[in-house]
């Protein structure tokens, strides 16, 4: 869904985040404003340490600007409790990690089951959202099967899977395809396109220019700020 | 999936630290449980003793232990005159002395005789034979018997040791009625016992009438019944089966008692420090996953939830284990401390008691919690951002 956003999700208004070291204080983001509307399809490309992932932990409410304001639905994040923040991850955000997450104990029916089972979603119901994602992602036959028993694109899979369970407005990835190879990563910026297509708001960081072109935003970030912006 | 499955979960992700941690917790669970026992099991094994006589109240000359003081005079008459008071259901003079068995041409043993009057109980039990009935007869103890292979209907040559002042008496010859067990013999020790006549008679003391304890059967109210043996005869001192636990728990108990805590403190402090470390290494090799499930919308109070659990499955674990393992520890801890010369043989040091159960349910709840408190609060105080930034730039 590469039209213009419906409805906004998340909104940073002059956003910094900066970080205390040993060495002193260390700017990540830089006075950033940026608007994720509902279906949209963004991608975050910049060099390394240039603030990408810290943005993209801002926006998914795993991190707090300590300059400016973030807004999810137009409620200020910064107002919200530890326990607040973490429904709103759980209900309206997804995350996809460089390195999967997932947990090894659990099968990956189980691994995708886990944020249901969080939010108070019944056995049957999460059993049919399981199998339909696990179906979407095309791992239906491999349901089973533990972390250890899949490939990294399989594992991958299973935590785009995991993080739609609860059909969450805004998905997250971070470096989805940094640990696959060219064809496996293919194959996920493909499922990703398929996520977006139905509907969910979509923010990729990425060093991967194949993957970041699939977007119809590409924002160029360079020492914590945003360089430029491309849309297509 | 709830907290505790998913704890039981990540132990069973790595059986071999789980395994050490339940082994580690069941193995000091099991020393914890038998210091718990050994607190109180000298105490209650005592008390037991006593009240296997059937008689719960002592009345002696002194407050010195039987046989070790001045004797209660006019003994036949005042153990009669105690049984026939309110709240008194029996009462039976006793007298102690060391003797010696003669043998036929072999080594003497050395034994301990109890002459008793009054009645109609007796502080032993007879297992083979009959009871006495009449001066000049005897019961002896399976010590006797066993060392000497003497039984019912045999005559034994006795040579009693009766006051250190008067002459050594000459022996006499004595009847076996039957074989009895008494509450208090040691190990391989011989008693053997009569009507106090006899060791009247073999000591030639006759018509001194003493003895060195009477004990006193209540009908039920054992203080109205002291405190009655007491009115009638000022002089003597009648001790309670309860007091009597309550002057060894505060003198010679102590001492078990002592080394019982400060081995629990040690073995708690051990169990503690092996959980901790265990849950904290286990923790902060998953960082990145519970990082990532914070970020996924897991609440805070769930991860730390699941971290408390996968410790309180290892204590829960390892505690059940340490019950019957403990108990193994106990049966053979208690047969070397009761190898010790001089113990009754009914006496034990490790006795089974609810309340040890419950203190070490207890105090190993206390440990799950206390142990968990670290990783949790690595847990709770975890920067999921910069966790995750972590995890990939490592």
């Amino acid at each position: 869904m590469n039209g213009p956003p419906s409805s906004l999700i998340v909104r940073a208004i002059g956003v910094s985040r900066q970080f205390t070291m040993p060495a002193g204080p260390v700017t990540a983001v830089r006075d950033v404003t940026l608007e994720i509307g509902a279906g949209e399809h963004a991608a975050i490309r910049g060099p390394s340490g240039c603030g990408k992932s810290t943005l993209l932990h801002m926006l998914g409410c795993v991190d707090s600007p300590t300059a400016g304001t973030l807004l999810f639905d137009g409620q200020d994040v910064s107002s919200l409790s530890d326990a607040a923040r973490s429904r709103l991850r759980l209900r309206q955000i997804g995350f996809v990690f460089q390195r999967f997450f997932l947990l090894p104990m659990l099968t990956a029916a189980e691994n995708v089951e886990l944020p249901q089972a969080e939010a108070g979603a019944a056995r049957d119901d999460r059993t049919r959202r399981t199998r339909e994602l696990l179906e979407f992602v095309g791992l239906g036959a491999r349901s089973d099967h533990r972390p250890s028993q899949l490939s990294g694109g399989e594992m991958q899979r299973v935590a785009i899977a995991r993080a739609l369970a609860n059909r969450p407005r805004l998905l997250l990835a971070d470096e989805p395809t940094g640990e696959l190879d060219q064809s496996t990563g293919e194959q996920i910026a493909a499922l990703l396109d398929r996520v977006n297509a139905d509907g969910t708001a979509l923010v990729i960081v990425t060093h991967d220019g194949v993957l970041a072109d699939r977007a119809r935003r590409v924002l160029m970030m360079k020492d914590g700020r945003i360089e430029r912006e491309s849309t297509r | 999936m709830k907290a505790l499955g998913f704890a039981w979960r990540s132990l069973v992700r790595q059986p071999a630290r789980a395994a050490l941690g339940i082994l580690g917790v069941a193995a000091v669970g099991a020393l914890l449980f038998d210091m718990l026992l050994l607190s109180e099991g000298l105490v209650t094994s005592m008390r037991d003793l006593l009240d296997r006589t059937g008689y719960d109240i002592r009345v002696t000359a002194t407050e010195a232990l039987p046989g070790r003081g001045p004797r209660v005079t006019g003994a036949s008459g005042t153990a009669d005159a105690l049984g026939a008071l309110p709240h008194v259901r029996s009462a039976i003079a006793i007298r102690l002395a060391d003797a010696r068995l003669e043998g036929d041409g072999g080594v003497p043993l050395q034994v301990g005789f109890q002459g008793v009057a009054g009645g109609p109980g007796r502080p032993w039990t007879v297992l083979r034979g009959r009871d006495v009935q009449r001066p000049g007869e005897v019961v002896i103890n399976e010590g006797i018997a066993g060392q000497r292979g003497l039984g019912p209907g045999d005559r034994m040559i006795f040579r009693p040791a009766c006051d250190a002042e008067s002459d050594a008496p000459p022996a006499v010859t004595l009847e076996i009625a039957g074989v009895a067990e008494f509450p208090f013999e040691a190990v391989n020790e011989g008693i053997a016992a009569g009507m106090l006549e006899t060791i009247d008679t073999a000591c030639g003391t006759g018509g001194r009438d003493e003895a060195d304890l009477i004990l006193v059967a209540s009908t039920g109210d054992t203080d109205a019944a002291a405190a009655a043996a007491a009115a009638l005869r000022p002089d003597l001192h009648a001790v309670t089966n309860s007091e009597v636990i309550e002057r060894f728990s505060e003198s010679g108990f102590t001492y078990f008692r002592q080394i019982s805590a400060v081995l629990s403190a040690v073995t708690i402090t051990f169990a503690l420090l092996l959980i901790t470390v265990l849950l904290t290494v286990s923790v902060n090799q998953r960082l990145g996953e519970i990082a990532a499930l914070r970020a996924l919308g897991l609440s805070q109070q769930r991860v730390v939830a699941n971290v408390f659990c996968e410790s309180a499955l290892i204590v829960g674990a390892g505690g059940l284990l340490s019950l019957p393992l403990g108990i193994l520890l106990a049966v053979w801890l208690d047969r070397i401390l009761k190898s010790m010369p001089g113990l009754p043989a009914e006496m034990h040091f490790f006795v089974f008691q609810a309340d040890a159960l419950v203190l070490q349910v207890a105090l190993l709840a206390t440990t799950a919690v206390l142990a968990a408190l670290y990783p949790m609060r690595i847990v709770a105080r975890l920067p999921i951002a910069e966790t995750l930034r972590n995890e990939v730039v490592s």
